[in-house]
């Protein structure tokens, strides 16, 4: 079968613009594993179950609120609460006891999380698909370069940048903000400085869980929301953190880039084998460097 | 002692203890009763195929219910289920623990395509069991892969690919594009709707296509490379999941009012539920079985007692779960006999009774004969979701490849 | 700790232990034969991660890309080529180690989590590559009913064969571990630098370590054919390869025989679980945490502490 169709310019616009939103989202769930993965050297596997909670919260919310535009913005402020709370249940109820244990024992834990937490939705929501439909204003699409982009996508493009320019904020002029940074720089100086690094860890575990929820509850009208969301998105978000350097936030926001991208621009080049695209961009990127991208926190 | 130095020491216990457990489970026999006849069931019940999965379980059961009551030679019909997550590995080993521990007589079971093929092939036909499958729309189980022991009844993606290939032909487009999900179903189902409709108007081409991750979340880069090429129809060859991503991305950039689109299952109704009246309308979809079409009395008893006893429509599994138990049942009937080989000899051949009229079931390739149903989208009039309208029927044997067609398959 | 093993008491526990398993078929059931056989193949397999992982200290987060690569590698030789049965045998290993090797030169030059992110990576690309390589894999379909040698088409020779194969492999892993290049791996384990600094080069033996885990992982892939005359993507999936150090760490990465017995463990649990309940997987995370945080040596450990003399664990 031939693809004979030209690739205009027009055609590299709206791809570009499809794939910047989707970058976002990737970000965003991303920027919480990275976040975690830096502070507490540990690589969180429940990560896109949370993001998949996030996702079943929002849209149970939604429904509760009677859908429309109030749902949607509270699902948007709640989800992330909901998932805030789970994931601080957890580390204060266990996680918390094998911060002085191997490194190996931390991510089992995440992997036994992830276990759990996959049936748990499972046992609250059912086996039903879902689907949360955008408030009226979000519907529908819009043309851009000749082609329509759904209102929704242009808002995540709007909602990317403000998640990354408030978690900037957030990590480099708040105080606690700060600490976060320190310890995951210099665990023992930040304890020897008389704080406590429990909590340190406490906060910047449950944060990173948020942006998965908010990841999750932002995607979750643009998707079907299912069971094994969680595996899906897992895996993406640990590559895009091991090209971005682990730990780097910005990192992240590169990898997810260009991931994003290249899954974008291979639909357009070589539809038949677009999924191969971020992947071998991984590849090549580890190849040259296989630390990541940019510096990585430790 | 402190609590934790207790805790410490009891769990170290119990873990001794589990493994004492595993070990003794591993020895005790399965319940010996008196002996009905069994059916062991294998299919997704975590995870997105669930719905599904659950669907047919519970069509078989609606159908038990009235065999129960008269009972098959004299015996009961038990069923036990087994949850393969999706995985094959777990459903081959399900599959051996029903055949060799439970000693059923009849396997059942799954949606998952590659799981009903290892079943089939691995164990079915090693051990001399029939294996029955109910939703897994592979083609390969009843043709290139087929055997003696495995029977499918439900519909494959020969015949929808055959359905949707007749649809096509009777209209005017000629430049296709197709595009789907990228694995075994999506690419049986578009190359079986593609060859039918080339075979039947050779001027249609293909302009292009396009394969996504199965559950690909963000499918707008796709629709949009696809709308660039301004195809004059598109076939999207997806399910599950992954088809309400379709659907609502087809709402969300318009696709359906700019381009006609065909997808098999488009109008199925776990699909349509979700998305209530935000599915796209004008979306050409073929299904096996609506529960408000046909509007026949039967049809109509077998939607009201389902959705009383389980609160919601049939779906297309349970129309499949429902035929099953009565394929089963009279099969032993009029074996006889509560023996496999027989048991199999009765099946091929047998046509069973079913809420859209008889169903046979096809001694050449152990296929069931069913119609196909082509509709257009459209919002229902009296209820909150979309349903399939100007809907016309495309009876069986329109729709599945002829004996002689498999019997060239299953040489390769 | 494995001074323990050559101990007289040790020595009787393992050939009573081998003798019950050579008269087992005899006693049982079909089914349990069956199990056994599954049992094994995965005994072999947390046994090949735990040579990397417990004696050699590396992440190896993606084990189950070079079981699969075993099986699929011996499926592809038994259906699409005319060779005979032992070809294909010999090759599945083979090609998993080659694999090993290769992603192993990648990953090697990085420590610890990098290592094992690395892996998972390019593990995942070559999941995809099967996954959609249609005509060579059979795609997501897998490749079923697969052309076994006649002599192992019952359970009983099947578990016969597979259990020879599993005496073969341990012994040769036994000795390697109680050679001089085990012990240097341990060492390595322990104090990768200080190694670095007499001399050692860490990178050789770790990449050494790797090519004959992957092996043996190989090996336990044609196991798994012979098994169930079935190949699948599901093989190299990532979930399959934290399964598999899940094992290990249940049954004790620190002993020798630790891993087989969580691999015993978990296949068990997994069928007889799954027979009466969905949530297995919840019942696998709640014993994953428990074992975190009360038996962090794992059964074998907990049991060698208990029984044996507090010799000094290497």
């Amino acid at each position: 079968m031939d693809a004979g169709h030209t690739i205009s310019l027009a055609a590299v616009g709206s791809h570009l613009l499809v794939g910047l939103s989707r970058a976002m989202i990737l970000f965003i769930v991303s920027a919480g594993l990275s976040f975690v993965l830096g502070v507490l050297r540990v690589p969180n596997l429940a990560h896109g179950s949370l993001y998949m909670l996030g996702a079943f919260a929002a849209h149970s919310i939604a429904a509760l609120a009677g859908g429309g535009a109030l749902g949607f913005w509270l699902s948007l402020i709640l989800a992330p609460a909901a998932v805030a709370l789970v994931s601080l249940a957890a580390e204060r109820a266990l996680f918390c006891r094998l911060y002085e244990r191997e490194h190996l024992m931390l991510l089992l834990f995440t992997f036994a999380l992830m276990l759990i937490l996959g049936d748990l939705v499972k046992a609250l929501w059912g086996a039903d698909y879902r689907s949360l439909m955008p408030p009226d204003f979000l519907k529908d699409s819009v043309q851009v370069f000749q082609s329509p982009i759904p209102r929704y996508n242009i808002f995540l493009l709007l909602a990317g940048p403000l998640v990354a320019v408030g978690l900037w904020l957030f990590t480099t002029r708040t105080r606690i903000g700060k600490i976060a940074r320190a310890a995951a720089v210099d665990r023992e100086m930040v304890g020897a400085v008389g704080i406590n690094v429990s909590w340190v860890f406490a906060f910047a575990f449950v944060l990173g869980c948020v942006l998965a929820g908010l990841g999750g509850a932002l995607m979750a009208p643009a998707v079907s929301i299912t069971l094994g969301m969680d595996h899906d998105i897992i895996m993406e978000a640990f590559l895009i953190v091991t090209i971005g350097g682990l730990g780097n936030l910005w990192g992240a926001l590169v990898g997810a880039l260009i991931f994003g991208i290249t899954q974008s621009f291979g639909v357009l080049f070589w539809p038949q084998f677009a999924i191969v695209f971020p992947y071998a961009a991984v590849v090549i990127v580890l190849t040259l460097r296989p630390r990541g991208l940019l510096k990585s926190v430790w | 002692m402190s609590l934790y130095r207790f805790f410490n020491i009891s769990l170290r216990a119990v873990a001794v203890l589990g493994l004492l457990c595993a070990a003794a489970a591993f020895v005790l026999p399965a319940g010996a009763e008196a002996r009905n006849i069994k059916v062991g069931i294998i299919d997704c019940y975590s995870g997105p195929p669930a719905v599904y999965a659950n669907d047919a379980l519970n069509g078989f059961k609606l159908a038990l219910e009235e065999i129960n009551k008269t009972g098959v030679l004299g015996k009961k019909i038990e069923f036990t289920t087994r949850d393969d997550k999706f995985k094959v590995d777990i459903a081959m080993n399900m599959a051996k623990e029903l055949v060799m521990r439970e000693d059923v007589d009849v396997l059942v079971g799954t949606i998952n395509s590659a799981a009903s093929l290892a079943i089939s092939e691995s164990i079915a036909k090693k051990e001399k069991v029939p294996f029955i499958a109910w939703i897994a729309k592979s083609e390969r189980i009843t043709g290139e892969k087929g055997h003696r022991y495995v029977f499918s009844s439900g519909e494959n993606s020969a015949m929808a690919g055959k359905a949707g290939g007749v649809a096509l032909s009777r209209k005017p487009y000629l430049k296709y594009w197709i595009a789907g999900d990228d694995y075994e179903y999506g690419h049986a189902i578009a190359d079986a709707a593609w060859r039918n409709l080339k075979k039947l108007k050779p001027e249609v081409t293909a302009i292009g296509n396009s394969w996504w991750k199965p559950g690909e979340p963000d499918l707008v880069p796709y629709f949009t490379a696809i709308l660039s090429a301004r195809p004059d129809a598109v076939i999207f060859a997806t399910g599950g999941a992954s088809m309400t991503n379709v659907m609502k991305t087809i709402k969300s950039t318009g696709m359906a009012q700019k381009v006609p689109i065909w997808i098999h299952t488009a109008t199925d109704h776990a699909v349509l539920k979700p998305l209530a009246a935000e599915a796209p309308e004008g979306v050409m979809g073929t299904m096996d079985y609506h529960f408000y079409y046909p509007d026949t009395a039967a049809n109509r008893k077998f939607a009201k007692d389902f959705e009383a006893a389980y609160g919601n429509p049939p779906g297309f599994p349970a129309f499949h779960g429902f035929i099953t138990a009565r394929f089963i049942a009279d099969a032993f009937k009029k074996a006889g006999a509560v023996d496999k080989e027989k048991f199999i000899d009765a099946l091929g051949g047998l046509v069973v009774d079913s809420p859209v009229g008889p169903v046979e079931m096809r001694a050449c390739d152990h296929q069931a004969v069913l119609p196909i149903f082509l509709g257009v989208t459209k919002k229902s009039p009296t209820d909150n979701f979309v349903i399939s309208s100007d809907t016309i029927t495309l009876s069986g044997p329109e729709v599945m490849p002829t004996c002689e067609e498999i019997a060239e398959e299953r040489k390769k | 700790m494995l001074k323990n093993l050559i101990q007289p008491r040790a020595l009787a526990a393992a050939a009573v232990v081998g003798l019950a398993l050579l008269a087992l078929p005899l006693a049982v059931p079909r089914f349990y034969v069956y199990m056994f056989s599954l049992i094994f193949v995965n005994a072999l397999l947390a046994m090949s991660l735990n040579f990397v992982v417990g004696h050699g200290g590396l992440y190896q987060f993606h084990h189950g890309v070079f079981y699969g690569i075993g099986a699929y590698t011996v499926t592809l030789m038994l259906t699409k080529t005319a060779l005979p049965a032992w070809v294909g045998f010999a090759a599945a290993p083979l090609a998993a180690a080659l694999a090993g090797l290769l992603i192993g030169v990648f990953c090697v030059r990085l420590s610890k989590l990098y290592f094992g992110m690395l892996q998972i990576s390019l593990g995942s690309l070559i999941w995809a590559v099967a996954f959609r390589w249609y005509s060579l894999t059979g795609g997501d379909d897998g490749i079923h009913d697969i052309p076994i040698p006649q002599f192992l088409s019952a359970p009983r020779p099947v578990y016969y064969f597979i259990l020879v194969m599993l005496g073969l492999s341990l012994a040769v892993l036994y000795l390697i571990l109680k050679s001089p290049f085990g012990s240097t791996l341990r060492a390595i384990r322990d104090n990768p630098e200080r190694c670095e600094a007499l001399g050692i080069h860490v990178r050789r033996h770790q990449l050494i370590a790797i090519g004959i885990a992957t092996f043996f992982a190989g090996v336990a892939g044609v196991m798994f054919v012979v098994v169930e005359s079935s190949v699948f993507p599901g093989l190299l999936f990532w979930v399959l390869s934290l399964e598999i150090f899940i094992m290990c760490l249940l049954g004790g990465w620190f002993t020798f025989a630790g891993p087989m017995l969580g691999a015993a463990i978990i296949v068990s649990l997994k069928t007889f679980v799954g027979v009466y309940t969905e949530y297995w997987t919840t019942i696998m995370g709640i014993i994953l945490i428990l074992l975190i945080f009360f038996l962090p040596e794992g059964v074998m450990g907990f049991l060698l502490e208990k029984f044996s003399d507090r010799s000094d664990r290497g």
